[in-house]
């Protein structure tokens, strides 16, 4: 079996598999397939790394859910009670959750069947699934390692796929981007906090989506990396399928206190409603005549690989072809993003992960070197701490604290607040929908009412390129924290191929709580990038 | 989506900026430290007596508790959890606060202070250090006119316990107290000596549990306090300040004042400074001990908690807390004393009723004054503070037994005050019957009771009975009912207590007496 199933994972390409699956599928013997299924995606984990840990039975499948013969993954810092919850670090290597997560169990209920957890950087932090911390060093049973993308370039046709070009998956929910790029799954949940969802569907070359923060999916349950910024994403082959395992999960729990007051919950719904019914998306020949399209000056910046522009010009033109306004918009506080990003983030990263010191759950390190200084909980603490977490993580608590301490506070933490209300102010002020969060929000008739602009700044690096270490993973940031900071729902979707031959995708941004609306926006690129590349073919 | 505003500045700016505020009052004169001016603030931290924690659903946890029972897995900081703000928490706080004459802030919010120790599971503790829930304030002292300033009062999650064992060098931690809800109320530096410091205490203690907001026990770790102290010369600034931490009752606390006084007289008398320590309290010694100094304390690294939208309280809220609070003691007296109680039974109800058990949620205990009003309804408040205070806490007190032991309940204690006030038993038959219903636990109606114990009165018409009883006392003291008849009138007392005894409290000593002396003349 075992030997069958690996010998197909070869010869496939990844596009081909979800056929196969659902084919399998649609027989009776459900059962069977659903372990034909499970055998298959271990085969293909062995070339991408993308999940570690499998389902070893499937229960709770509820034939008539809305999620029924779907698969998802679920990423390693999405508690779940019957599989482990590592979160990629060594700290909680051993860990299993003692709950699930509300957006878990909404999985469960809609009658979704979970394949596994999917490998992500150590706590989410990162943007290359290679900051996975269950080493040799520290776990012989498990070697996580980088995610490797299962993309299968056209450029590398000669070439079996396991032997395909091996690149970043991106991250930081990179295993859950190349568990449905590889066809292990249907969808998967990731985590976005800066771009961790968008990024990686952008590197994979699948649809992922940021929701707007606190409006729907819960976050109870989702191991915090940075509270005011996590969100639970949606990552899928197709913008249909994420929205179908989105409205699963997206219903209000009182769990969570970040999720918005019902009325303002109401006010957004109105505002993208009546925007939504002014458009025609639905029919094969959408009309977008009513869309302003806003495409920001800020995100196009030198480092941008100028064969991503022409994929995003082709996509402009065809929303343009379908009447869609196109309006160059300026977010003049863009620049400031990623470094105000990078100080809040690391500072509730340093007050997040205070938990973990073995006391309760988790790893513990009992310093027993002959001289080690035992005598305070904190130096105990700190061996445990020290040899838990890996290098980028003890990296971003150690600025974190810093940006906290007493001196630093003024010119760090709060300046950096103080940079994310002018960037909320910036997107505010250029869409023509109000922000239902402001009491007394100003209208801007002139506004745009979705942004677009390129999801990242390149295609996934090589894993063994210089992209992947120094200051370059952070850049990769650039163009997803600052939707981000302001809370506000972001799809990437697949926007064809850059001259490398590796996926380019597209970013919809809209204002807070406009969720559908750059689903339906991003569900209309799909759609036409197939017609466009069935005439092509 | 949180939209916060940066509110945390300004506050940080102005409490640098606005002067230190005057609290001008006469020079108080010791005669243990003449010359030095003692300058004394109290932080306490009450434990909030509700059912369910600060955060969480899991129940707060009683004394003596099984260790690690009442945990939920926020409490215990598992990953993906997040906090819930209690309702209930707030609704006793902002009682608390009306009832210091505290302003409530319509906006208020959390911040997590954090340090690494073995009783704090997630590595901070959330507080309100930015924008606290109230500020501003004053409690009035029982004694000399004095309040005392409010500075402000904020909610906060209690720590876990952990103990030391020594004979196994372990560290055990007890999670039940984890995550419960904690007021913070701080006290500006008024008091200016040990015993101030002491009413203070006392007189707080007495508002939390009149407003049910705390059971303010000491002993028991529910309400501790952290007590700053500092001298100067009369007509010299504040010395530099000490604060002793955890003082677990109001008698520690005060020879912990007196003593840090006295050692910083020392110092400074012998040219040196005093330098600003935390200091810990050896109840052995009754002295205090350097825990560290002002240059090795923490960074707690306040920030904002991103969990925890601000906390809003609407103006229409606070008021309806203000007008369904229960009464502060100082209503209590004004209101017992309209009703004709005589101020020494006014005292005495309220000495009692402050050692009421608080109830949970802030729901009214069954103290004295409430089951007093309750008996008051129709009847004569006087004749029912007597009956309260001299017969009910009386016998109760005679067993060793305290109010909260009391078994009568108050149809059954209304009855036997209604059946006494139509005549029906006499006075000393209530008496009686009253210590028969607290000894026997009995739950009967008194008026069953009567009937089985034969106590109804001899009415008046009933002469013979009494005269049988007359003649059969004057038969059994002869002695006495001569000197009756030789003229000495106040031996007739011991005839009519003869009658009483004889009659089992059923005939009336009035009567009794006018057929004594008629008997005796014949």
């Amino acid at each position: 079996m075992h030997l069958r199933v690996g010998g197909l994972a070869r010869a496939y390409p990844s596009r081909s598999c979800a056929g196969c699956r659902a084919h399998s599928f649609s027989t009776s013997h459900l059962r069977r397939s659903v372990i034909i299924h499970a055998g298959h995606v271990q085969s293909l984990n062995e070339s991408t790394n993308a999940l570690v840990s499998f389902s070893t039975e499937t229960h709770n499948l509820d034939f008539h859910g809305p999620l029924r013969n779907l698969t998802v993954a679920i990423k390693d810092n999405i508690c779940t009670m019957h599989l482990p919850t590592t979160c990629s670090s060594g700290m909680l290597r051993e860990f299993t959750s003692p709950f699930d997560a509300t957006a878990v169990e909404f999985l469960k209920a809609g009658g979704a069947n979970i394949v596994g957890k999917a490998n992500c950087d150590e706590f989410g932090m990162g943007q290359l699934s290679t900051n996975a911390r269950l080493r040799r060093s520290l776990n012989v049973n498990s070697i996580h390692g980088p995610v490797v993308n299962p993309y299968y370039s056209p450029n590398e046709k000669s070439v079996p796929w396991a032997e395909r070009e091996r690149r970043s998956a991106g991250g930081s929910s990179g295993g859950s981007a190349a568990a449905v790029a590889a066809g292990m799954c249907d969808a998967a949940l990731g985590t976005d906090t800066g771009g961790s969802v968008r990024l990686p569907a952008s590197y994979c070359g699948i649809t992922g989506l940021k929701p707007s923060y606190g409006l729907i999916s819960s976050r109870w349950g989702v191991v915090s990396f940075a509270d005011s910024l996590d969100c639970v994403g949606v990552l899928g082959k197709s913008v249909d399928t994420v929205k179908t395992v989105f409205d699963s999960i997206s219903s209000y729990d009182p769990k969570d206190p970040t999720a918005a007051a019902p009325r303002t919950r109401e006010r957004a719904k109105a505002s993208a409603e009546s925007l939504l019914s002014t458009l025609d998306v639905n029919s094969s020949s959408p009309d977008l005549s009513s869309l302003r399209i806003g495409i920001p000056q800020e995100y196009f910046p030198s480092e941008l690989n100028t064969t991503i522009v022409t994929a995003v010009r082709k996509v402009l033109e065809r929303l343009s072809s379908l009447g869609a306004q196109l309006i160059p918009v300026s977010l003049p506080s863009t620049p400031y993003a990623l470094s105000a990003y990078y100080v809040i983030a690391t500072a509730e990263a340093s007050s997040n992960l205070a938990r973990y010191d073995g006391v309760q759950y988790g790893w513990y390190s009992f310093p027993s070197a002959p001289g080690a200084d035992k005598s305070k909980p904190g130096n105990v603490y700190a061996h445990t701490r020290s040899a838990g977490f890996g290098a980028e993580v003890r990296k971003r608590i150690l600025l974190g604290t810093y940006a906290l301490t007493a001196d630093a506070f003024d010119n760090y933490f709060l300046q950096a607040q103080r940079v994310r209300q002018r960037i909320k102010t910036d997107f505010d002020s250029n869409f023509r929908i109000p922000n239902a969060q402001l009491s007394d929000p100003s209208p801007n008739p002139d506004g745009v009412d979705i942004l677009l602009h390129p999801s990242a700044i390149r295609t996934a690096p090589r894993l063994d390129s210089d992209a992947i270490s120094g200051l370059g993973p952070y850049l990769q940031d650039v163009m997803t924290v600052p939707a981000s900071l302001a809370g506000l729902p972001a799809v990437s979707v697949p926007a064809g191929l850059a001259a490398d031959g590796w996926p380019v995708g597209v970013s919809i941004v809209g204002q807070w709580g406009s969720d559908e609306l750059v689903l339906c926006i991003g569900n209309v690129i799909e759609r036409t990038s197939d017609k466009d590349n069935s005439n092509l073919s | 989506m949180l939209v916060r505003r940066c509110p945390w500045r300004s506050i940080q700016l102005h409490q640098l900026w606005c002067p230190r505020q005057i609290h001008t009052r006469e020079a108080i004169h010791d005669k243990r430290w003449p010359g030095w001016q003692v300058i004394i603030g109290i932080e306490v931290h009450a434990q909030i007596k509700s059912r369910r924690k600060l955060f969480s659903e899991s129940s707060t946890s009683r004394p003596g508790e099984i260790p690690n029972t009442t945990v939920s897995t926020f409490d215990s900081a598992f990953p993906g959890t997040l906090p819930t703000l209690n309702p209930k928490c707030v609704e006793l706080a902002v009682r608390t606060a009306l009832a210091l004459n505290s302003k409530v802030h319509h906006q208020s919010a959390f911040d997590r202070k954090h340090y690494f120790y073995s009783d704090l599971p997630a590595g901070y503790q959330i507080t309100q250090r930015y924008s606290p829930l109230a500020s501003g304030g004053y409690l009035k002292l029982s004694k000399g006119d004095v309040s005392v300033g409010i500075q402000q009062i904020q909610l906060e999650q209690d720590t876990a316990k952990s103990t030391f064992d020594g004979l196994r060098r372990t560290s055990l931690i007890d999670l039940n107290r984890a995550g419960s809800g904690l007021m913070e109320i701080v006290s500006e530096p008024h008091m200016r000596s040990p015993e101030e410091a002491a009413d203070y205490v006392r007189t707080l203690q007495a508002v939390l549990r009149c407003v049910g907001s705390s059971d303010g026990n000491m002993e028991q770790g529910s309400f501790r306090c952290d007590v700053n102290v500092s001298i100067n010369k009369h007509g010299q600034p504040h010395g530099t300040r000490c604060e002793i931490k955890n003082l677990n009752s109001v008698k520690f606390m005060t020879v912990a004042i007196t003593s840090e006084v006295f050692r910083h007289i020392e110092l400074l008398q012998s040219g040196y400074s005093v330098s600003q320590d935390t200091r810990g309290f050896d109840e052995n010694k009754a002295e205090t001990f350097k825990l560290r100094s002002k240059a090795d304390s923490p960074d707690y690294r306040y920030m904002p908690d991103p969990n925890i939208p601000p906390l809003l309280l609407s103006e229409e809220y606070i008021e309806t807390i203000r007008k369904t609070m229960p009464d502060l003691p100082d209503t209590t007296r004004v209101r017992l004393r309209n009703l004709g109680l005589s101020e020494r039974d006014t005292d005495v109800l309220m000495a009692v009723d402050s050692g009421h058990e608080v109830g949970f949620d802030g729901e009214l205990g069954k103290g004295a004054v409430t089951y007093f009003d309750s008996l008051a309804q129709q009847r004569d408040p006087r004749v029912v503070v007597n009956w309260m205070t001299h017969e009910l806490i009386g016998q109760l007190t005679a067993r060793k037994e305290t109010f909260s032991d009391n078994p009568v309940s108050v149809e059954q204690l209304g009855e036997l005050i209604d059946l006494v006030q139509d005549g029906k038993i006499t006075g000393t038959s209530g008496k009686l019957l009253l210590k028969h219903i607290i000894a026997n636990r009995s739950l009967s109606a008194p008026s069953v009771l009567v009937q089985e114990l034969s106590l109804e009165a001899v009415s008046e018409d009933d002469n013979a009975s009494t005269r049988a009883w007359c003649v059969e006392a004057i038969e059994a003291l002869p002695e006495e009912a001569e000197a009756v008849r030789q003229g000495n009138p106040r031996v007739l007392n011991k005839l009519v207590g003869k009658v009483m005894q004889l009659s089992r409290g059923r005939a009336d000593a009035q009567n009794a007496r006018v057929v004594l002396e008629d008997v005796l003349r014949k």
